[in-house]
């Protein structure tokens, strides 16, 4: 901490601020060294997981899962049943470290945007650094003390030429990487898990709609409370969010009130919680630990206090706290469960599920017991 | 130097701009509806009748997701009859949620919608929806309500679409009517506007 | 081939206006009915220099509160309320945002520097419409006390303010503030608005019509330049700032629903809206700064402009892609691929006639003779700054990297870079090389030159370390903060003194120079400074170009 500090003081007192640039990008050189092949990668584990879990297309409608309107009361055991071990967090990471650098990153879009970064921190510096330099030259050499009489140069078609052309190509090159990183977020491996983050003021509630569409409330621990395990103040939360080691997670954000954002700095993901509509991010990390990060939309008053938990555990636990929760839910349709192969890598085994999706005709028989006032609510024929 | 009149045509001119651009705000909002619902912009579902339906489905399949939210203020249980299906595209789907009235009074909900990624708006095709029309629930009643949808083959031939594995269609019920002392209701405004949007 | 070098004035102008003892107006008149530019410019200078003062003071106390992890300070101003606290502190980045940007900056470059300025510099008497120049002054004050006052009035249940940022997105400003503030503040900013696009029609009209014999479009000096870009640039974009802020107060007041998905309206499209204003709004605060870094380079290396079309062009076309970029502020609301790659590449174009900037000004000095008097300091200065400031700009514009930094101190270390350093550097370099031409007087070199340093190393102690910080994923509007941000916090509030030492240089100087300050001729910076307003008295007379000037 003391070291940091004075580090940081001496670098902004430089007078050419671009030197605490070149130290941080002579660090950052450290991290990945080489973009990592995030496509392939990930598609690699798939190919080694059974394709998307399958859930019984079930007649019967489960009679209303409290999901929607649960209260908080009952939920602040409901995500740490009995006896489920809350895991304590490893200093600096998946939290700030109070550095100058990104947070360590721990996805596979979190290395490759993490490489891009500091290839953008060096080229930008180089960029500082010529025009730095330009500027002091000139200064120095065109001084009135040194040179008194000034040309009357106000034209030169090469160099402005030169110095159009040039920052183009910087920007072409720039934006192959910067395309490849924007196309690997929006292609994301076939989900293995997927769960529904809800911005509330202020705090997070988590719904897994793939277990029976259990929810719980995430609020922030208090000051003693965090401090009592060793978690970061500010940062950790009552219930966090449990999620299996290496499966690629799906993540449904929504609001019910303003505008949220779910942010993870160490998986390299944000997105903005907005009532009244759907949005998805995902990530897949492999390993297991906490995970730390904060609403990053201004949302209102205690804004900067609904931070996001997340805990990546083995997927036997997963499975045991999937389990609990959906005993405890009454889930009638268990869920996915995971375990790792013997070659370590993930595998998905669908729960217990008697058929595949149910086909399309079966629907509407399925449903006609309940409704007899379904017809003239749908009305479908009066669009627009 | 130019003449005063001159001066002041300017002056009109650029006025004039400026007034124009206040339209063009206004204007944005129906425009901009207009223009998610011809893309399928952030999410925008494309609406077609029957007859648009492909002859043939694809043997390619995709996972369709439902996902469902009810804002605060409406006293309703509300959510899909299964979380989520495989289907294959360009196949005719029928899918139900399910709504449960919990007041003592009829309330009147209607729906936002979207699907996800965006990228699918454009190729994720409703033919009838509950979501066209506000939806009124008796004091305790339970309906089911039926979308039907077919997802566009047209999504094979788009670089950006064709690798999406799973489409997450989201609808979010908003009370229409505030109920009042007298049991009446006061009706918003936003009633009088077409089939509710979420561009 | 035209630069701003070949200007010379009427061969009458000088000696038509020798003196200052022309007929001027009682003090009421001249002041509150004043339809002369140069007293309006010089009202216009005095309220962007008292709003300045506020703004920055309420900056003073969020870096006091940040200065350490915890809430040391705030909860005291509201009565140990911690909830009351955190609001405040919602409703000081926003007053703090909204008067920097509508009351700080703008009035100080386009009513004070634009008003003073642009007419003399195009040989004109006067700006086309002096009594609505008149009328735009004034609706700034009750806009002003508008925001002001909407700090003293409910906002949400319980609290005091709008905390809604200066962005005012929905839902926060419609059902997160049902309490009238942010109607203030909305009407605040439809005034404010009001008077920004008046001035606009004004500069227009004026740069259009008025300028003096032989003054072509391509003599303007380039201040002149960027005035007409950024009155464009305001009558285009203002407009649509009304039109989705009016929409937010009837959403608030009379049950319409543009922006609430309750009643089919998408709080997204106010974003889209807020942001087509919101991006050609942050030009609007540069672009005068370009002119006048331009003119003052110029200046001090006693040269022509470097490449004077491709400058003022360059101008144009930061104007004009700058109403084509705004999504880069919503790359995390949800956008598709496609139109984040399209809008990443947009934005990364925008560099280029920025780089053409940068490099014209250092070839403007190239070969030149400079001295190094404050006002070169400044716009020296902030060639550094807007360096920095753009450098982080390229990374921000890759949409990718932006999921990462969006609403990180990243993005307030990229913008305070530009802005609070771009945009106010131009303004003190302005500020000192015309402040002899305002006065008449000269301001004091050594106070102005420690102003500058200390000032400097402020600034940069102050906002370097936010980036950092945003590296290290620290969120923007929070008034506390998990400890592992402490250092480079208490670090960047230490900066936020020692700048607060250098404004002490600045007002110091001010007053004495104003009072005590040597009286300076016509054309104090000599050789270098060759356009218009060199060729009159300091201060020039009353009613400029009576007779008109004619330009080679
Ligand atoms: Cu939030």
């Amino acid at each position: 901490m003391g070291r940091t500090k004075i580090w940081a003081v001496a670098a902004a007192l430089a007078v050419l601020p671009n030197l605490a640039f070149a130290q941080a990008t002579d660090q950052g050189t450290t991290a990945p060294s080489v973009a990592p092949a995030v496509s392939a990668e990930s598609i690699a584990t798939e190919a080694a997981t059974t394709p998307l879990p399958q859930l019984p297309g079930a007649p019967e409608v489960p009679a209303v899962v409290d999901g929607q309107g649960s209260t908080s009361d009952a939920l602040d055991a409901a995500a740490n049943p009995s006896g489920f071990p809350r895991a304590a967090p490893t200093p600096n990471v998946g939290q700030p470290d109070g550095g100058w650098n990104l947070q360590d990153q721990h996805t596979p879009i979190g290395e490759y945007g993490s490489w891009f970064n500091t290839v953008l921190l060096w080229l930008m510096a180089a960029v500082t650094l010529v025009v730095f330099a330009l500027l002091a030259y000139a200064m120095w050499r065109y001084a009135a003390k040194r040179h008194p009489v000034a040309s009357r140069t106000s034209h030169n078609t090469l160099i402005e030429i030169i110095w159009t052309v040039v920052p183009v190509l910087i920007l072409v090159a720039i934006a192959v990487p910067s395309f490849r990183l924007l196309a690997d977020q929006y292609d994301p491996p076939a989900p293995d898990l997927t769960i529904k983050a809800i911005g509330h003021q202020w705090y997070w509630e988590y719904e897994y709609p793939d277990y029976g569409g259990f929810t719980f409330d995430a609020l922030m621990l208090s000051e003693q409370e965090s401090a009592a395990q060793g978690s970061p103040r500010l940062l950790d939360t009552d219930n966090r969010v449990i999620v299996p080691a290496g499966a690629v997670v799906k993540v449904l954000v929504t609001s019910v009130d303003v505008l949220h954002s779910w942010a993870m700095p160490a998986f390299w993901v944000k997105m903005d919680a907005v009532p009244g509509r759907i949005n998805e991010t995902w990530f897949k990390v492999d390993r297991p630990g906490v995970y730390f990060g904060q609403c990053s939309e201004l949302c209102g008053t205690k804004h900067a206090f609904m931070p996001i938990a997340i805990e990546v555990v083995e997927p036997e636990q997963f499975n045991a706290w999937v389990a609990a929760q959906e005993a405890e839910n009454g889930s009638e349709t268990p869920g996915p469960r995971f375990s790792r192969g013997a070659d370590g890598k993930l595998v998905v085994t669908a729960a217990a599920a008697p058929a595949p999706a149910a086909p399309a005709a079966a629907a509407p028989a399925a449903v006609t017991p309940a409704t007899p006032a379904a017809a003239p609510a749908a009305a479908p024929t009066a669009a627009e | 130097m130019s003449t005063r009149r001159a001066t002041h045509r300017t002056g009109l001119l650029a006025a004039g701009v400026a007034v124009a651009m206040v339209g063009l705000a206004y204007a944005s909002v129906p425009l901009y509806q207009l223009f998610c619902q011809v893309t399928g912009f952030g999410g925008t579902t494309m609406q077609a009748s029957e007859s648009d339906l492909p002859a043939k489905p694809l043997a390619r399949t995709i996972s369709v997701r439902f996902d469902a939210n009810v804002t605060p203020g409406l006293p309703w249980s509300f959510e899909p009859a299964k979380t989520h299906e495989t289907v294959r595209i360009g196949e005719r789907r029928l899918a139900f949620y399910r709504a449960t009235n919990h007041s003592d009074k009829p309330v009147t909900g209607t729906a936002s919608f979207n699907v996800s990624p965006d990228t699918a708006g454009g190729y994720f095709v409703k033919i009838a929806c509950f979501c066209f029309t506000e939806q009124t629930l008796q004091p305790g009643q339970t309906v089911d309500m039926p979308v039907t949808y077919f997802v566009d083959p047209a999504m094979m031939d788009d670089a950006s679409a064709r690798r999406i594995d799973e489409i997450t269609l989201s609808y979010t019920f908003f009370p229409v009517d505030t109920p009042t002392a007298s049991g009446q209701k006061a009706v918003k405004t936003a009633q009088a506007k077409p089939a509710p949007n979420q561009g | 081939m035209a630069n701003t070098a070949e200007f010379t004035a009427g061969h009458d102008a000088h000696d038509a206006h020798d003196h200052d003892h022309d007929h001027k107006p009682g003090f009421f008149a001249r002041w509150f009915l004043s339809t002369n530019h140069k007293d309006i410019g010089t009202l216009y200078l005095i309220f962007a220099i008292f709003a300045g003062i506020i703004g920055g003071a309420i900056s003073g106390v969020m870096r006091l509160e940040l200065a350490e992890p915890g809430m040391q300070w705030l909860p005291a101003w509201v009565g140990g309320n911690i909830d009351a606290s955190y609001h405040l502190w919602n409703s000081f980045i926003t007053a703090h945002g909204l008067i920097m940007v509508f009351f700080m900056v703008m009035p100080a470059m386009i009513g004070g520097f634009g008003n003073w300025f642009v007419p003399i510099m195009i040989g004109a008497p006067d700006m086309a419409f002096p009594r609505m120049n008149n009328i735009s002054f004034w609706l700034i004050i009750p806009a002003f006390l508008l925001l002001l006052g909407s700090m003293f009035v409910e906002g949400p249940a319980g609290f005091n303010g709008a905390g809604t940022g200066w962005t005012v997105y929905p839902t926060l400003s419609t059902s997160g503030h049902p309490g009238p503030a942010v109607d203030m503040a909305i009407l605040s900013l439809h005034l404010a608005g009001a008077s920004s696009i008046l001035g606009a029609i004004n500069f227009i009209t004026t740069i259009f019509n008025m300028r003096a014999p032989g003054m072509t479009l391509h003599k303007m000096p380039l201040f002149v330049w960027s005035v007409l870009v950024t009155a464009f640039l305001l009558l285009l974009s203002l407009p649509v700032l009304a039109g989705a802020i009016t929409m937010l107060l009837t959403d608030r007041n009379f049950g319409t629903t543009f922006f609430d998905p309750s009643g089919g309206g998408d709080p997204i499209l106010y974003q889209h809206l807020f942001w087509f204003f919101g991006h050609p709004e942050v030009y609007i605060m540069i672009l005068p700064g370009f002119g006048i870094i331009s003119q003052v380079i110029s200046t001090f290396s006693k040269k022509p402009a470097f490449g004077y079309l491709g400058m003022a062009y360059a101008m144009v076309a930061i104007g004009f892609i700058g109403f084509i970029v705004w999504a880069h502020h919503m790359y995390t609301v949800g956008l598709d691929v496609n139109t984040k790659m399209y809008f990443t590449a947009a934005t990364m174009v925008i560099a280029v006639p920025t780089g053409i900037k940068i490099f014209s000004w250092i070839a403007t000095m190239w070969g030149g003779s400079i001295s190094f008097k404050t006002p070169m300091m400044w716009a020296i200065g902030f060639i550094i700054m807007f360096t920095l400031g753009g450098v982080t700009g390229v990374i921000l514009s890759n949409a990718g990297v932006d999921t990462y930094m969006h609403d990180t101190y990243y993005v307030v270390a990229h913008f305070h870079y530009v802005l609070s350093l771009g945009a106010v550097f131009a303004l003190f370099a302005g500020f000192y090389y015309w402040f002899g031409k305002m006065s008449g007087r000269a301001y004091n070199e050594v106070l102005g030159q420690l102003h500058f340093w200390v000032f400097f190393i402020g600034v940069n102690v102050l906002f370097f370390p936010m980036h950092y910080l945003g590296q290290d994923g620290m969120p923007r509007r929070i008034p506390d903060y998990p400890n592992a941000y402490a250092s480079y916090n208490e670090v960047a509030s230490i900066g936020y003194a020692i700048m607060a030492v250098g404004m002490v240089f600045f007002f110091v100087n001010v007053i004495w120079s104003l009072f005590a300050g040597k009286r300076v001729e016509g054309n104090y910076w000599g050789e270098g400074a060759t356009t218009l307003e060199w060729t009159l008295s300091s201060p020039p007379p009353f009613h400029q170009f009576e007779t008109l000037p004619t330009i080679k």
